[in-house]
């Protein structure tokens, strides 16, 4: 079955692995089943270690032979050594995360480069959805109702980009693009309005 | 379902078996049972190692017995090691008192138990009269080595000094090392057997053993194993008379049951065997011992380089978010050592109400982990 959230995560997935070098090593933050990390540990042999919250998201890793850390990625990354990683990655995770300023400033302090996808909530079908509906619905918030939704975090990808600067952060790349689609694109005009998705490269500043 | 049966066997070692300590004992036996042998099928092996006051007997029935083994629902079929696929192997300590010797086994010198004149043993004593066992059975390969408590220390070091051997290890809520805390309630555990008449200087073997001693150090065991909040819902306030008078006997619920672990403990249990295993558990620190003996070129040299035997191995860390006799953090600071030696390392850890003793009881979750956990090393092959 190829289900949306499939399609999109395999757009996701493609651009992430362009930009992981073979032989790398990877903190995948909020892994999940596994899935992005078996691929890169696949095609891009990678040394790769998840964190996941979810004890049934744990067994799904630990079945697929991924290494796997519990932990709430909020409390810290104290857990790893300074520039233990050449990647740290953050996809799909910044939407449910209390602090994103404190687990960025942790991403670069363990690993070289963050790599974090952004749900463009300034994307022109979100905007068109609250003029007409007066209201957010699950298509913006992906899950749950207002009340109990983990998603917390509604950040266009031009606001995400002006807020690296307060926190010393360099934009080093990025994709911009729509996730059923297989359109992206690195330029950023028009794409606050346009792409549904951003994908940045990120390091500290030097 | 008819009850499947195991029998404790035993193994006699007539060469003199070498302590850390420098001193020997000959001979040496080492009770351990196994579970799922299947003559004629190649089946992986698991290792099973016991917490302080476990043995050998770790599932199944022994013949007439009402009760199974002490991690009966993890071993079986179909369970967390299952049966069906792996031979799963269990050994009692050497220092202890069901079946392997210790200080309360005869002394061939001088016919009488070694009480005292038993010597020191360490956590990595009791691994190496494994690995003696496990030469003497053929077996020089296993899939997985586990423990929890104490039994999570000797994985470590088993694991650790023979690498080559395990393709994985699972920790469950143990530590590297203990910390002053965990060294001081068994010290006062020592302490109370030791301060009871009838210990007699470890004299006690065919006379009343010291009884009131060893049940206090289990009822501070207790204490320990389980959380306050597991303590307060099962027992509170609860008594069964409320004479005021009657504060020379058990009244509170709490009472009565720390009560009937330690008069239960007195009659399986030796307390010269509780002194000496305790010491070895205090005197465990895996990073020195495996740094000193050079066996495992040590951690500084090791930490940031790679070391090829170690990239292909895995381990699972489990830990419980109430077990505050092994606090999870303990069990981070595992995850970090191992992967720090670019061992596969990952880190579990249980929400639970149950305490320490959760690796005992809450095999549930850590069926679905363990299970995982092993079926990917099959297609690792």
């Amino acid at each position: 079955m190829d289900s949306p959230v499939n399609r999109i995560s395999r757009h996701t997935y493609s651009l992430i692995e362009d930009w992981i070098e073979p032989g790398s090593r990877v903190l995948d933050l909020g892994c999940g089943d596994g899935a992005l990390l078996d691929r890169l540990i696949e095609r891009k042999k990678v040394e790769g270690i998840g964190v996941e919250i979810s004890q049934s998201m744990i067994v799904r890793c630990l079945g697929r032979g991924i290494s796997v850390y519990q932990a709430d990625i909020d409390r810290g990354l104290s857990q790893w050594d300074d520039m233990t990683f050449d990647y740290v990655i953050l996809n799909d995770t910044i939407q449910v995360i209390s602090r994103p300023h404190e687990v960025m400033n942790e991403m670069l302090r363990v690993g070289r480069y963050a790599i974090i996808s952004v749900s463009n909530f300034g994307y022109i079908g979100n905007r068109i959805r609250i003029f007409l509906e007066g209201r957010m619905n699950t298509a913006i918030r992906t899950t749950g109702a207002w009340h109990d939704t983990p998603v917390i975090r509604f950040v266009s990808l031009s606001e995400f980009k002006t807020s690296l600067r307060e926190i010393n952060i360099t934009l080093v790349d990025a994709w911009y693009y729509v996730a059923h689609s297989s359109i992206h694109s690195r330029r950023s005009f028009l794409s606050n309005l346009l792409a549904d998705q951003g994908l940045f490269k990120l390091k500290r500043e030097e | 379902m008819q009850k499947p049966l195991v029998e404790t066997r035993s193994l006699l070692l007539d060469r003199p078996f070498h302590l850390e300590s420098g001193d020997s004992i000959s001979p040496l036996t080492i009770a351990y049972e196994i579970y799922g042998e299947d003559p004629g099928t190649e089946k992986q092996v698991i290792l099973i190692e016991h917490a302080l006051s476990g043995s050998a007997h770790a599932a199944f029935y022994h013949e007439g017995e009402t009760k199974p083994g002490w991690w009966d629902d993890m071993i079986g079929p179909g369970k967390a090691f299952d049966t069906e696929h792996y031979r799963v192997i269990c050994t009692n300590v050497i220092g202890g008192c069901n079946g392997s010797t210790g200080p309360s086994s005869i002394n061939p010198v001088t016919g009488k138990p070694f009480a005292l004149s038993f010597p020191p043993i360490t956590i990595r004593d009791m691994t190496e009269a494994q690995r003696a066992l496990l030469a003497q059975l053929g077996i020089d390969r296993i899939r997985c080595i586990v423990g929890g408590s104490m039994g999570g220390m000797q994985a470590l070091q088993f694991f650790s000094d023979y690498p080559d051997q395990f393709d994985s290890f699972i920790c469950i809520a143990s530590t590297m090392r203990h910390s002053a805390q965990q060294i001081a309630f068994n010290e006062v555990g020592r302490r109370a057997i030791m301060a009871d008449p009838r210990w007699n200087g470890g004299n006690y073997y065919g006379d009343i053993p010291p009884e009131g001693g060893l049940s206090v150090a289990r009822m501070i065991g207790h204490i320990t194993y389980i959380s306050e909040h597991m303590m307060q819902e099962k027992f509170g306030r609860i008594r069964k008379d409320k004479d005021l008078r009657a504060i020379f006997r058990p009244s509170f619920e709490v009472e009565h049951y720390l009560d009937y672990q330690g008069v239960s403990f007195v009659r399986r249990f030796d307390a010269n065997s509780y002194l000496y295993i305790t010491s070895a558990i205090d005197n465990f620190d895996l990073v020195t011992s495996i740094s000193g003996m050079g066996r495992f070129r040590g951690e500084s040299r090791a930490r940031g380089t790679r070391l090829t035997t170690l990239e292909t191995k895995k381990g699972l860390v489990i830990s419980f978010t109430s077990d505050w006799l092994y606090p999870s953090e303990q069990s981070r600071a595992i995850v970090r050592f191992f992967s720090g030696l670019n061992v596969g390392v990952s880190y579990a850890e249980i929400t639970t109400e149950h305490g320490h003793d959760a690796f005992l009881t809450d095999h549930e979750q850590q069926t679905h982990l363990i299970r995982s956990f092993l079926e990917s090393l099959e297609h690792a092959q």
